[in-house]
């Protein structure tokens, strides 16, 4: 068991020092026809209004993505707003920038869908108003930049830490919506990441929806349908910590082993009691401030690129760092 | 005509209870249930084993206990969209008051009172302001789920030691959720005696027989001298109670709550569940046995699914048909019988 922490140590290192990798061009404010409106305002030196659009400002990852707006909004000259829908509502997303256009300087935005918004994206950006992608991409569109994690690759490095726990055996992947785009780029990149270990077989992929009942019972139902599984791979913030609780309340604590995402309360508990072997963290307060601090700074005449808040990955070794 | 012999003849006499049940709605759904659980036995050897089967009866504990006081809504005329808000709401609450230090009696009956608040709120709404109930509650639905993102700030809630709830409370606080009460688990356990409760109150009450007037005939239920509005307010309020007694349970089963997850969309669950056994939606027919069967009959549906291997969004679609295909046959059978 130590040596496997050890390693699940290495492996965050590692990692945490390498994800990266640019997705777009560098931008500048010099080559992109600007609305005269967001010109005029800037050279008059007034406040700049920048919204954030999440894509369910509800869900529990939520707080930690406006905690860094929140930080980027006591900057100087810049307003930043969250906006969004309660619950993933395309429509409403759509509904609430529309509502908003004429008051934007510049706009933020994790889809809910990136088909569906694309259009109304890249009109805003035909009319001048810098629109940038974070948390979720939005590749169908003309974003000008991307701030947020390589979904693919976080799903590789899950996958991977998963292989380098169980070494052999059968795996669940857990999801809260198994057709949403970042679970489809995660559970991609999971399985290239499993891939390497061929003594692993993945078993199925669990939707499990999104209410915790849902999710606990979707999960408790799986494990006894397929009792010889013995790694539970979630793509997630939300079925993580049900995968910890469902190994606590079975007593199969070193036989069924946890790999997920992302640092809710519970989850940081069961990586403390070893429920949950390890979680990838991917900084959503970083995220929600560069979110607004890369339109500020276009705004401003600075080149922007993408950023990769990267793969922070914590265990049972490094947990502590957290409380 | 006095109160109770307008009910019975509203209800068409009374034939004897074996009778009842063959020729009543449940015994449908009872033969549904049989057939898909030889289905499953027959399909999967784990399907039928006392650890599924009492996963089935935890699993579907908090959505019967709801659908018991929905059985009483919908019988009485009314429906209530708001439950899965309220259950939110309230097992949030409760969560909040222990981590800020309330004791555990206290911080349940709050929730309690809090539930059935709502629910006061959502009776007085349809009666007296002559609201329809499905808007009415369409509305609270939205305002109470936005109250307990406004209580916590869009947060978890995570009820343990380490956020300071007391080790005597959190102890008896787990137990409610996860205890065990001669090896049944402790939600269902609560699903038992409150399915009882409400079959005792639906059928075997004044109050019983003043849900089934105003549900079948308002007109007529106020001729016999119901006060109608009384019996729609206090349906909805044990709704609302309920509600808030599954959101208790839910947050002490699993001690991490979020007010945006927490009992979305369970009220149409609730609502799909009380109709596949029997209740009409058009009020003044309905029995807690119907419900119970038909909440079995989802839980076994979803449970089986995953145990024979079903794709994830195969599995939507089987349990949207079974609903629709369960509340034809039923629309059938009546209108034969009728015929």
């Amino acid at each position: 068991m130590r040596r496997l922490v050890t390693q699940l140590a290495a492996a965050a290192a590692c990692i945490a020092g390498t994800a990266g990798g640019a997705l777009a061009e560098p931008v500048n404010i010099s080559d992109f026809n600007l609305n005269p409106r967001i010109a005029a305002k800037i050279a008059a030196g007034e406040e700049l209004n920048i919204y954030v659009s999440y894509p369910d400002v509800s869900n529990e990852f939520a707080p930690f993505v406006l905690e860094g707006v929140a930080r980027a909004d006591a900057m100087d000259g810049i307003t930043a707003t969250v906006i969004g829908p309660v619950g993933p509502d395309a429509d409403l997303q759509i509904d609430q920038i529309e509502t908003l256009l004429d008051t934007m300087d510049g706009l933020a935005i994790a889809s809910v869908s990136t088909d569906a918004l694309a259009p109304l994206l890249n009109r805003m950006i035909d009319e001048g108003i810098p629109v940038i992608a974070y948390n979720t991409d939005n590749p169908a569109s003309k974003r000008l930049v991307f701030a947020g994690q390589d979904l693919v690759q976080s799903g590789r490095e899950a996958g991977k830490l998963m292989g380098e726990v169980l070494g052999k055996g059968k795996v669940i992947i857990t999801t809260l919506n198994a057709a949403a785009q970042w679970s489809l780029d995660r559970e991609q990149g999971a399985r290239e990441g499993l891939a390497a270990f061929p003594d692993i077989e993945v078993v199925s992929t669990l939707n499990t929806g999104t209410e915790p009942q849902e999710i606990y019972g979707a999960i408790e139902n799986a494990m006894l349908a397929n009792p010889d599984v013995t790694g539970i791979l979630s793509l997630e913030c939300c079925s993580t910590p049900a995968a910890g609780t469902w190994v606590e309340r079975n007593d199969a604590k070193g036989r069924v082993h946890v790999v997920g995402f992302d640092l809710l309360d519970l989850t940081v508990d069961h990586i403390a009691d070893g429920y949950i072997d390890a979680t990838i963290d991917q900084d959503p307060e970083r995220q929600g401030f560069e979110a607004v601090n890369l339109l500020a700074q276009f705004l401003h005449g600075e080149t922007i690129d993408d950023i990769d808040t990267g793969v922070k990955i914590y265990t049972s070794a490094n947990i502590d760092e957290l409380k | 005509m006095d109160e109770q012999m307008a009910v019975k003849a509203a209800a068409g006499g009374a034939p004897s209870r074996m009778r009842r049940f063959r020729l009543g709605r449940e015994f449908g759904v009872f033969v549904a249930l049989v057939v898909l659980c030889v289905a499953l036995t027959l399909l999967n050897d784990r399907f039928l084993t006392p650890t599924n089967l009492l996963n089935i009866g935890r699993q579907v504990s908090l959505m019967g206990i709801m659908a018991v006081g929905m059985t009483f809504v919908l019988v009485s005329g009314e429906v209530d969209l708001s439950v899965g808000s309220t259950y939110g709401l309230c097992g949030i609450a409760v969560g909040v008051l222990l981590v800020a230090g309330y004791p555990l009696a206290l911080a349940i009956a709050a929730g309690l009172v809090l539930g059935a608040g709502i629910g006061l709120i959502n009776g007085v709404l349809s009666t007296y302001l002559r609201v329809p109930s499905l808007i009415a509650t369409l509305g609270t639905l939205s305002m109470v789920r936005g109250a307990a993102l406004i209580l916590t700030d869009g947060k978890p809630v995570t009820v343990n030691a380490r956020n300071g709830v007391g080790e005597a409370d959190l102890a008896m606080f787990e137990f409610l959720g996860q205890g065990k009460v001669l090896g049944i688990p402790m939600q269902l356990a609560f699903f038992i005696v409150i399915a009882l409760a409400g079959w005792f109150l639906l059928s075997r009450t004044s109050f019983g027989f003043r849900i089934f007037a105003v549900g079948g005939s308002a007109k007529a239920a106020r001729v016999s001298g119901i006060n109608v509005a009384s019996v729609k307010i206090w349906a909805l309020t044990l709704m609302g109670t309920l509600a808030a007694l599954a959101g208790t349970l839910s947050l002490a089963f699993l001690p991490s709550g979020q007010a945006g997850r927490m009992g979305l969309g369970l009220e149409l669950d609730v609502i799909a569940a009380t109709i596949v056994g029997g209740t009409t939606l058009a009020g003044g027919e309905g029995t807690i046995l119907g419900t119970v069967l038909g909440v079995l009959i989802i839980g076994v549906l979803r449970n089986g699914l995953v145990l024979t291997g079903v794709s994830p969004f195969a599995q939507e679609f089987l349990i949207g048909l079974v609903i629709v295909v369960a509340v034809a046959i039923d629309k059938w059978s009546t209108s034969s019988k009728s015929n």
